[in-house]
C-alpha cells in the first residue's frame, strides 16, 4: 500500500520537479543503454565487440549454445538455483507462519534473524561460510554453495510469502476446523492457497536472485562446480568475442520472461511491497 | 428433563492477570435460540469461542450433549460457527464453501452438492451457488456462512454479531429470517449481540452478561419488564431511575412517565414535580428531559416520551413546571447493591 503511494508521490514529484525528472530519466538511460549496447553487439556478423556491429547474424548465439563450458554452467546455475529457491520456500514458509501466527516469544528477533542476510554484504557471508563449511567441516563445494544461496534467498522467501500471509483474515483457517479440517487439512485446503501467490512471486524472484548472484558464487566456486554468471566473467577476462554478448543476451530475455510472468500472476507492487513492508 | 444442548460449569478464561469470563454457568437448552447480550468486552465472544473449541478455558468445564467437550478441538465439536467477518473462503465458490463441511466429512460427492444446494435453499441463495464469495453483497455473504455453517448439520449453530455488518434494514430483515431457519430445521442457536432490541426479538432465552459474568438470565418477557439491577436496566433501556424513600429503587422507561399539568391528581402513580429542560422533537413524539426531586430530596434527571397524540395537556416546553406521573404497574424495582461507577472489567 505505502508502496504504491509512494510510486505515486514520485511521479509527480518527476512531473512537478524538472531537475529531479530529469536525474531519474539519466538514472535508467545509465542503467538500460549499456545493457542495449550488449544486446546489439551479440547480434554482430563481425568477430568483435564493437558498436556498432558489423550486419547482423546469429551466429554468435549458436556458438554460445554449443559452447561447453557455458552449456554446462547453465545447467549448474539451474539446478542450483531451482535448489536453493525450493530449500528457502521449505525453510521460509513455516518460519512465516510462526512470525505471523504462532504464539512464540521475541518474535520481532525470529524476524530480524531471518532477514539479516538482506543486510550483511554477500561477500561476509560468503567468507564465513567458505571458512566454517568448506575448510572446516569439510562439506562440498556444491552443498556449500547451495547453503550460500538458501541463506541469499531466505529473506525474499519470508517476506513475500509473508505479505501475502498478512492478508488472509486468521478466522479463515479457524473456520475450516469447525467445518471439521484438521489442523493439517486446514492450513492445505486453506492457508496453502492463500499463499500462492505468494509462493509464486517468492519462487521466481529467489530463482533469479539466485541464478544471477556473483559474489557468492564467485566465491565458493571450484574447477568442477561454477555457475555461469561466474563462467562468463572469467571468459570476459580471456577473450573478449561477441559469444559473451550473445549469452547474456539469453540470460537476460529469460530474466524478462520471468519477470513479466511474475507481473502477470502477482504483480510488482505486491512482490516488492513485500520486500520493503 | 432432557440433557442440554451445552453446558457451561464455573468456566473461566484469564489472559495474564486479565479475567475476561469469570466463573461463569450456563446452560444451552435445545430446539431454541439463546442470546449473549452485554456491552463490548464483556467476554460475550471469548465465551462462544470456548464453547466452539477455539480457545481452552484456564477452569471449568463445558458438555456437548451431556459429554465433556472441555478439551476436544473444534474440527471433532461439530458445531456451526458463523464469524462475525464470514471468514468464507475466498478461493472456493458458493457452493463449494458451503459443500467444505460435508466434504471434510468425507462424504461422497453427489450428496455433498445436495447438501450444499438444500443449505442454499435454505438462506435463498441457491442461484448464487457459482460466484465466488467476493461477488456478493454483505447481506449475500452472511448467508453463505449461514449455510455454510449448517451444511455441516451442527449439533449447535454459534453466530458471533452476526447482523453487526449489515445495514439497519437488513438487519431488522435477517433477525426474522434467522428466526425462520431455527423454526424450520429445530435447530439449537446461540447469537452473540450487543443490541437489545436484537436480543428482545429474537430470544427463547437471553443470558445478560457484564465484565465476564453473567447478571440475569431468562425469557425476555421475564427479564424485559424486571431488570435485576441498574446495569441491566440500564442496558435494556431504562433511562429514569428513581428513589421510592422506603429503601426502594426503580426503574422507568421514557414512554412510561406522564408529563401532565400541576394540578393532575396522581390516582395511585408516583408523582414528582419537575421542570422543562428540555424538549426535543423526534417525528412520533417528543424528547422530554426534566429537573425533578425525588422522595428522598435529590435531584433527578428524567426523560419522558411525550406523544402529542395520546397525551393528556397541553405540548410542555422548557421552563414549564409539570407533574411527572408513574404508574406503580410500570416501576421496575432493583435489587439495591450499588453498582461500581466504573466498572472495574473484573481484574483480579
Ligand atoms: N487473546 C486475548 N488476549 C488478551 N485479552 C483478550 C483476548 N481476547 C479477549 N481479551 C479481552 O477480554 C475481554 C472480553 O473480550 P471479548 O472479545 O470476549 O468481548 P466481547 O464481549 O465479545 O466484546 P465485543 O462486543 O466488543 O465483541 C476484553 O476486554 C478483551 O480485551
Ligand atoms: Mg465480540
Amino acid at each position: 500500500m505505502s508502496q504504491v503511494l509512494s510510486q505515486a508521490g514520485k511521479r509527480s514529484l518527476r512531473l512537478r520537479h524538472p531537475v529531479a525528472g530529469t536525474l531519474a530519466v539519466a538514472g535508467y538511460v545509465v542503467m538500460i543503454v549499456p545493457i542495449l549496447f550488449v544486446v546489439a553487439t551479440s547480434f554482430t556478423a563481425g568477430s568483435t565487440l564493437r558498436f556498432p556491429p558489423d550486419g547482423f547474424s546469429l551466429r554468435w548465439f549458436a556458438e554460445a549454445a554449443a559452447y561447453t563450458p557455458f552449456v554446462e554452467a547453465l545447467v549448474s546455475s539451474l539446478q542450483l538455483a531451482v535448489l536453493a529457491t525450493g530449500l528457502a520456500l521449505l525453510l521460509g514458509v513455516p518460519v512465516t507462519l510462526a512470525i505471523h501466527r504462532g504464539r512464540i516469544p521475541g518474535k520481532e528477533l525470529l524476524e530480524g534473524l531471518f532477514l539479516s542476510p538482506l543486510v550483511v554484504p554477500e561477500l561476509v557471508v560468503g567468507l564465513a561460510l567458505y571458512q566454517q563449511l568448506m575448510i572446516g567441516l569439510g562439506l562440498n563445494n556444491f552443498s556449500t554453495l547451495l547453503l550460500g544461496h538458501t541463506a541469499l534467498l531466505l529473506p525474499y522467501a519470508v517476506r513475500v510469502t509473508g505479505a501475502s500471509l498478512a492478508l488472509a483474515d486468521p478466522a479463515l483457517e479457524e473456520a475450516a476446523r469447525g467445518l471439521g479440517a484438521s489442523p493439517l487439512r486446514a492450513f492445505v485446503t486453506v492457508t496453502l492457497p492463500m499463499l500462492r501467490p505468494g509462493l509464486i512471486s517468492a519462487g521466481l524472484l529467489g530463482f533469479v536472485t539466485s541464478f544471477n548472484n556473483v559474489p557468492l558464487s564467485l566465491l565458493l566456486q571450484t574447477r568442477d562446480f561454477r555457475t555461469l554468471p561466474v563462467t562468463m566473467l572469467d571468459y570476459v577476462q580471456q577473450s573478449y568475442d561477441p559469444m559473451v554478448a550473445a549469452a547474456s543476451t539469453i540470460v537476460l530475455a529469460a530474466t524478462v520472461v520471468v519477470a513479466v510472468v511474475a507481473e502477470r500472476t502477482v504483480g510488482f507492487a505486491k512482490i516488492f511491497g513485500g520486500i520493503n513492508r | 428433563m432432557t440433557t442440554p444442548a451445552a453446558e457451561l460449569i464455573g468456566v473461566s478464561q484469564r489472559f495474564g492477570s486479565f479475567t475476561a469470563v469469570d466463573a461463569i454457568d450456563l446452560q444451552i437448552p435445545r430446539g431454541r435460540l439463546t442470546t449473549l447480550l452485554g456491552p463490548s468486552g464483556c467476554g460475550k465472544t471469548t465465551t462462544l469461542r470456548m464453547l466452539a473449541g477455539y480457545s481452552a478455558p484456564t477452569s471449568g468445564r463445558i458438555l456437548i450433549e451431556g459429554d465433556d467437550a472441555t478439551r476436544t478441538p473444534p474440527e471433532k465439536r461439530n458445531l456451526g460457527m458463523v464469524f462475525q467477518s464470514y471468514a468464507l473462503f475466498p478461493h472456493l465458490t458458493v457452493a463449494d464453501n458451503v459443500a467444505y463441511g460435508p466434504k471434510m466429512r468425507r462424504v461422497p460427492a453427489p450428496e455433498r452438492r445436495l447438501r450444499a444446494n438444500e443449505a442454499l435453499e435454505l438462506v435463498g441463495l441457491a442461484h448464487l451457488a457459482d460466484r465466488k464469495p467476493k461477488q456478493l453483497s454483505g447481506g449475500q455473504q452472511q448467508r453463505v456462512a449461514l449455510a455454510r455453517a449448517i451444511a455441516i448439520r451442527p449439533r449447535l449453530l454459534l453466530l458471533d454479531e452476526p447482523l453487526s455488518n449489515l445495514d439497519a434494514r437488513l438487519r431488522v430483515q435477517m433477525r426474522a429470517e434467522i428466526r425462520r431457519i431455527q423454526s424450520e430445521t429445530g435447530l439449537t442457536i446461540v447469537l452473540v449481540t450487543h443490541d437489545q432490541d436484537e436480543a428482545l426479538e429474537m430470544s427463547d432465552e437471553m443470558v445478560l452478561m457484564r465484565s465476564g459474568k453473567i447478571v440475569q438470565s431468562g425469557a425476555p418477557r421475564d427479564v424485559f419488564p424486571a431488570p435485576a439491577d441498574r446495569f441491566v436496566a440500564e442496558f435494556l433501556g431504562y433511562e429514569n431511575f428513581l428513589a421510592l424513600g422506603d429503601g426502594r429503587q426503580a426503574a422507568v422507561r421514557p414512554e412510561h412517565l406522564r408529563v401532565v399539568p400541576l394540578d393532575t391528581p396522581a390516582d395511585g402513580a408516583v408523582a414528582l414535580d419537575a421542570v422543562v429542560r428540555d424538549v426535543a422533537y423526534r417525528g412520533v413524539d417528543l424528547l422530554v428531559t426534566l429537573d425533578a426531586t425525588d422522595a428522598t430530596g435529590a435531584a433527578v434527571r428524567l426523560l419522558a416520551d411525550h406523544r402529542a397524540d395520546t397525551a393528556t395537556g397541553p405540548t410542555p416546553s422548557a421552563g414549564d413546571r409539570v407533574r411527572i406521573l408513574a404508574p406503580e404497574a410500570r416501576l421496575a424495582l432493583l435489587d439495591p447493591t450499588p453498582i461500581p461507577a466504573t466498572p472495574t472489567e473484573g481484574i483480579s
